[in-house]
């Protein structure tokens, strides 16, 4: 049984949009561009089945996560950690969690690393696609309505993808919330992952419309921060983006474990300090 | 004039005791009566001209597109058919960007005129409906591109046929233009040489007069890698050289 | 390890229960695969044993695939798996020589073994996957993989078996993790990266089962592909 992917992967000429042929009817193009599925009565059930009661590793793929993004006066900002954990070890501290899809779209990353990279990589190729045919910029609410069409023909197949798209179109700036159960929310502030409850409560307590850009990030990076704190499946680098009109620019890419030192210093200054009273 | 040819001619399978296509054959007729387009390559990258036959002053010129980006390094110009000229270049577009999907790099012209002819070349084979295709595509591409090995022009046509060309034209007045081309070409020529070139012969084979609604220009350069189509300003500035 | 046809009985049929065949496809073979990168030159290891459960049916397998001159690929996990990848790996590689003129970059060949991984997301290959190559200015890399084509480009990794105690020696020895500035890190030679190899696959084969027997060294530079076969403990 196959599931045929997207029209890239179709010769077939002059059709747009996106054919999702389930079953063996599906238009092939070789074996190598359509995936697989496995040929049993539940095949979303196939990996926790072949894998029961065994240490494999096979199941477990990045899995813990903060992400966050919200939309203020001067666009959207981005934050993240960058741990990868496949159950208690690090797969990896290196992850880059913020993707770049092109030049004015970005997507996060929570849930399967590899379901996120491959399906945002896929949207970035429908986007261009859709600029080319129609010579203007796709919106990001067709961007991420594409990106939830796309997951939501393999639900309940076991895909893992929780992401915020964000960027500047025609309206102004962007952001919506796309998971593989085809939720697809627009919103002004979310976080999501393991370590989301610690970043949203921090977020909560500082987030103003009015932010300037330089306070923004610093909101976002300190909500990262008390995550990765009190979050074992979140840690490592805290990289920021800035959504503005021109397009993403990456803001820095610092150490969580510096931070903490860093913001432990300047808590204990102010705790030394004289205290104002009026 | 093809009077003799019949019997042989119903089919595009059907090859005719002397071994020829007819129907491919007269695919390519079909061609001779587009619009001319010229594609000129330099070293520094390579100049697509072509004529827009404006048939009313009614007509809107923009909506007549003569010219099409395929990726970001590699357009194209057409002449023919340009309803199957879109098909072939929405199929190029799909192609190039699978390529950048799966291989992280941009296509080489050379793979997409390849991928483009082989959609071309399916005209004999049985499809299921929505696959079938009745007749060979009658239009010719000129395909422009950069890649690593640096700036190219293919020429393809209904048959499936795909060649490299220093300098070639395509259309009505492309057999006078083929001439002028050979004439003039020169392997050293600049990229401003080659837009003047290409704009001159267009001229002496154009009915109408040149002027910057009936003519589109676009080129990619070997520095930056990009293809572009020329802006009104920057066409003028290219007829006033002539 | 496998299981063919174990009936397990599930509420449901006309009597309660029904009997439902069960089937693994998947089995692990061990072995680990580990790459370090330096400015000029790569190096892929890759133990040669063979072991289903406890038992160790053959001592000299090869875990390493070469893509071409520039970029090898090295695989740990299940053997079958190993073999189909592979299979495919190469089949691919060669159509697109014949389709784009040229050899396949790291960078190619990198991403497309990500597609390729992907489109098997929901029967993965049980496969754990590194791409060794030089890169186009002749600088070394490696990407590692999980199951299913997620892949982070870097200068050292180690994929497979041995990769818990493996890693941390290399994050210590090769990344430098343990300074915050970076402050003398040190830029491994050939020859060091080599020996450091065989110090790691040593220890891990002190400890972990599924380690030991040959260890197989590729290195690549800008001559070529040298094969150097380091012995490692057989029991």
């Amino acid at each position: 049984m196959n599931i045929d992917l997207s029209e890239a992967l179709d010769t077939k000429y002059g059709r747009s949009g996106l054919s999702c042929e389930v079953g063996p009817d599906a238009v092939e193009l070789g074996e190598e561009h359509v995936l697989t599925i496995p040929n049993v009565p539940r095949p979303d059930k196939f990996l926790s089945d072949s894998f029961k009661g065994q240490e494999a590793e096979v199941l477990k793929f990045a899995h813990g996560t903060t992400t966050l993004a919200f939309v203020f006066k001067h666009g959207i900002i981005a934050a993240v950690d960058s741990r990868a954990s496949m159950g208690v070890y690090i797969g990896s501290g290196t992850v880059k969690k913020i993707i770049e899809i092109n030049p004015f779209l970005l997507g996060t990353m929570a849930g399967g690393a590899a379901d996120c990279s491959f399906w945002e990589r896929d949207l970035g190729r429908q986007c261009r696609l859709f600029e080319l045919r129609n010579k203007e910029r796709i919106s990001v609410a067709a961007a991420s309505k594409l990106l939830v069409n796309s997951v939501s023909r393999f639900r309940g197949m076991g895909l893992s993808m929780g992401t915020m798209i964000m960027g500047w179109d025609k309206t102004g700036p962007a952001l919506f919330y796309v998971d593989n159960d085809g939720t697809r929310l627009k919103g002004n502030l979310f976080s999501v992952g393991s370590g989301s409850t610690f970043a949203m409560g921090v977020l909560d307590i500082g987030y103003k419309y009015d932010l300037s850009v330089e306070e923004a990030c610093e909101l976002g990076r300190r909500s990262i921060y008390h995550a990765t704190h009190r979050d074992g499946a979140s840690g490592g680098i805290i990289n920021i983006y800035h959504v503005g009109e021109d397009g993403w620019t990456k803001i820095s890419s610092e150490d969580s474990a510096q931070k903490h030192y860093q913001y432990k210093a300047e808590s204990t200054e102010q705790a030394s300090a004289p205290m104002v009273t009026s | 004039m093809f009077l003799t040819r019949s019997e042989y001619d119903r089919g595009v399978n059907t090859f005719s005791p002397e071994g020829r296509l007819f129907q491919v054959e007269y695919a390519i007729e079909a061609i001779k009566e587009g619009s001319t387009a010229i594609g000129i390559r330099t070293s520094e990258g390579v100049v697509l001209a072509v004529e827009k036959r404006l048939t009313s002053p009614l007509l809107e010129p923009s909506s007549v597109e003569k010219i099409m980006i395929i990726d970001h390094h590699m357009g194209c110009a057409n002449s023919g058919l340009s309803a199957d000229a879109r098909i072939l270049i929405d199929h190029a577009r799909v192609v190039t960007q699978h390529h950048t999907f799966t291989y992280n790099e941009p296509m080489t012209t050379d793979s997409c005129a390849q991928a483009v002819c082989d959609l071309a070349l399916r005209f004999g084979e049985d499809g299921r409906e929505e696959d079938a295709m009745s007749r060979p595509f009658g239009v010719a591409l000129l395909i422009a591109g950069v890649d690593e090995k640096g700036p190219a022009l293919y020429h393809t046509d209904p048959s499936g046929t795909y060649v490299r060309w220093e300098a070639k034209a395509i259309g009505a007045g492309s057999e006078g233009a083929q001439t002028a081309l050979q004439d003039a070409y020169s392997k050293m020529m600049t990229l401003e040489e080659a837009e003047t070139l290409a704009l001159k012969t267009l001229k002496q084979v154009m009915e109408e007069k040149l002027n910057s609604t009936n003519v589109e220009i676009a080129a990619v350069t070997a520095k930056d890698r990009k293809f572009r189509i020329y802006s009104s300003e920057e066409l003028n500035q290219c007829i006033e050289r002539l | 390890m496998m299981d063919f046809g174990t009936p397990v009985l599930e509420p449901g049929s006309a009597n309660g229960t029904k009997q439902v065949p069960q089937f693994n496809p998947y089995q692990d073979n061990g072995g680990t695969v580990a790459s370090i990168a330096g400015d000029d030159y790569v190096i892929v290891a890759a133990d040669t044993r063979f072991t289903l459960g406890y038992s160790i049916p053959t001592r000299k397998i090869s875990r390493v695939l070469k893509i071409n001159d520039k970029v090898m690929l090295g695989t740990a996990g299940m053997q079958a798996d190993t073999c189909a990848l592979h299979k495919v790996i190469s089949t691919r590689m060669r159509m697109y020589e014949h389709d784009n003129n040229k050899r396949m970059t790291f960078n190619a060949v990198s991403q497309m073994l990500s597609t390729v991984l992907y489109y098997k997301r929901f029967f993965p290959y049980y496969t754990f996957n590194i791409v060794a190559g030089l890169d186009d200015k002749g600088e070394g890399w490696v990407c590692g993989y999980d199951a299913i084509g997620s892949f982070e480009q870097r200068k050292i990794v180690c994929n497979g078996a041995g990769t818990k105690l493996m890693q941390p020696v290399f994050d210590n020895q090769v990344d430098w993790a343990q300074s915050w500035d970076g402050a003398g890190k040190p830029n491994l030679s050939l020859e060091q990266a080599t020996d450091l190899m065989k110090d790691a696959f040593t220890s891990a084969a002190e400890r972990e089962i599924t380690v030991g027997d040959t260890l197989q060294i590729y290195k690549i530079t800008k001559d070529g592909i040298q094969l150097e076969e380091f012995e490692l403990k057989k029991d």
